[in-house]
């Protein structure tokens, strides 16, 4: 199964097959994870090659999709597809998934709901560190998820340019 | 199947409605639909139509700590929005908000032992109600409190079968760190004892309540063509 990792933060291999595992054992105890066992095979930091038993797809899927954070950072898996062997695994679904890593800046953004700084840009998703942290009460993240549309037109001093940053 | 979620964005999430709209759209969804407790102040609406390729539709979420209030908050909201999302958290809100034609979805709280009566499924089905399965808490709890969370569900999902209610699947995203595709979350919900083609229902539930609502019902039963 190839996966993508969305985080607030960097995570490592050893701490993503950790909390897999521990969502495996959480869920389906020990005997339905000696049925299933899950093994790593690689992982770049964005996304990954996770080895699972045929049989056990459905289980596989919900084990990722209920992992809620990793080592204290919120973190989403998401499965992009599955295959029988690494290769075609590889061909089918890793080249579209071009690595894109996000612009690392400290532009501030000043509007009269929202305010704060800049955390990356990615397309155009905008990640902003919110000025006050009751603006994320309520839902354990860090950043406040915007894009770019939603800053468009949004200051009057703003420099006009199109991504509306 | 188009699937849709209810889901909240800023201010009372952490991602804006454009950037969960967007994320949606890459997971699969057909449409999102924004049900926060105070619609009208949601930030930048506008900006989440310019997501081409999903559907964003503003819904409304009722909170009550009385029944007086719920009924007040559901007159004033129905006209306004067309899905409405009761979340009860006491025995006597599930009864009332399940004896109300005009409420849409009900999500009973999993936390006391007895969320949902056998008297309240009754008039669930009588008033057309829907039972919504909020995931939310799966993914927030562990352990002993994810359990007696599970059993509690499994008990809802009992009595809804045995009175044939229409049953709602969301995840309550909140940020869209939140969002799961469609096939993890049917996968999870079989998981926890959904039936395969009834958690695709369930998933594309809240779209065909939007649908039918914005057709024009001057009365139970008559529709203005």
């Amino acid at each position: 199964m190839i996966f993508q990792l969305e985080a607030e933060g960097e995570i490592e291999g050893k701490d993503l097959i950790k909390e897999i595992i521990a969502s495996q054992h959480s869920l389906f105890g020990d005997i339905g994870s000696a049925k299933n066992r899950l093994h790593l095979i690689s992982f770049d930091g964005r996304q990954g090659i996770l080895r699972f038993h045929h049989k056990h797809m459905d289980q596989t899927r919900a084990t990722l999709a209920s992992i809620h954070s990793i080592q204290g950072t919120r973190a989403a898996l998401q499965a992009k597809g599955v295959s029988g062997t690494i290769k075609s695994a590889t061909e089918k679904y890793l080249p579209r998934l071009c690595k894109i890593n996000g612009d690392c800046d400290r532009r501030r953004i000043e509007l009269k709901e929202v305010s704060g700084c800049i955390i990356r840009t990615q397309g155009l998703e905008v990640d902003l560190c919110p000025d006050d942290s009751e603006w994320t009460r309520g839902s354990d993240t860090r950043y406040l998820g915007l894009t770019s549309f939603d800053l468009c037109g949004g200051h009057e001093d703003a420099d006009g340019t199109a991504d509306g940053l | 199947m188009s699937y849709f979620e209810c889901l909240r964005a800023y201010p009372e999430g952490s991602s804006s409605a454009s950037r969960m709209a967007l994320k949606a759209k890459s997971l699969g969804y057909g449409g999102i639909i924004i049900c926060n407790t105070a619609p009208g102040n949601l930030f930048r609406p506008e900006a989440a139509e310019r997501i081409r390729g999903i559907e964003v539709a503003i819904g409304a979420e009722v909170m009550a700590k009385d029944v007086k209030s719920l009924r007040s908050r559901i007159t004033s909201l129905r006209p306004r929005y067309h899905l409405l999302l009761i979340r009860a958290a006491t025995e006597e809100l599930v009864r009332t908000a399940s004896e109300d034609p005009n409420v849409d979805v009900l999500i009973p709280s999993y936390s006391s032992r007895r969320p949902l009566g056998i008297a309240a499924a009754r008039a669930a089905k009588l008033n057309q109600v829907a039972i919504g399965f909020d995931l939310g808490p799966f993914f927030r709890l562990s352990g002993r409190h994810r359990s007696r969370w599970l059993e509690s569900l499994g008990r809802n999902l009992q009595l809804a079968r045995k009175f044939d209610l229409r049953l709602l699947l969301t995840v309550g995203a909140r940020s869209h760190l939140d969002l799961r595709t469609p096939r993890d979350i049917i996968a999870l919900a079989e998981v926890m004892g959904f039936e395969h083609q009834e958690a695709c229902q369930a998933l594309s539930l809240a779209g065909d309540i939007m649908a039918l609502n914005r057709r024009c019902w001057p009365s139970p039963g008559v529709e203005l063509l």
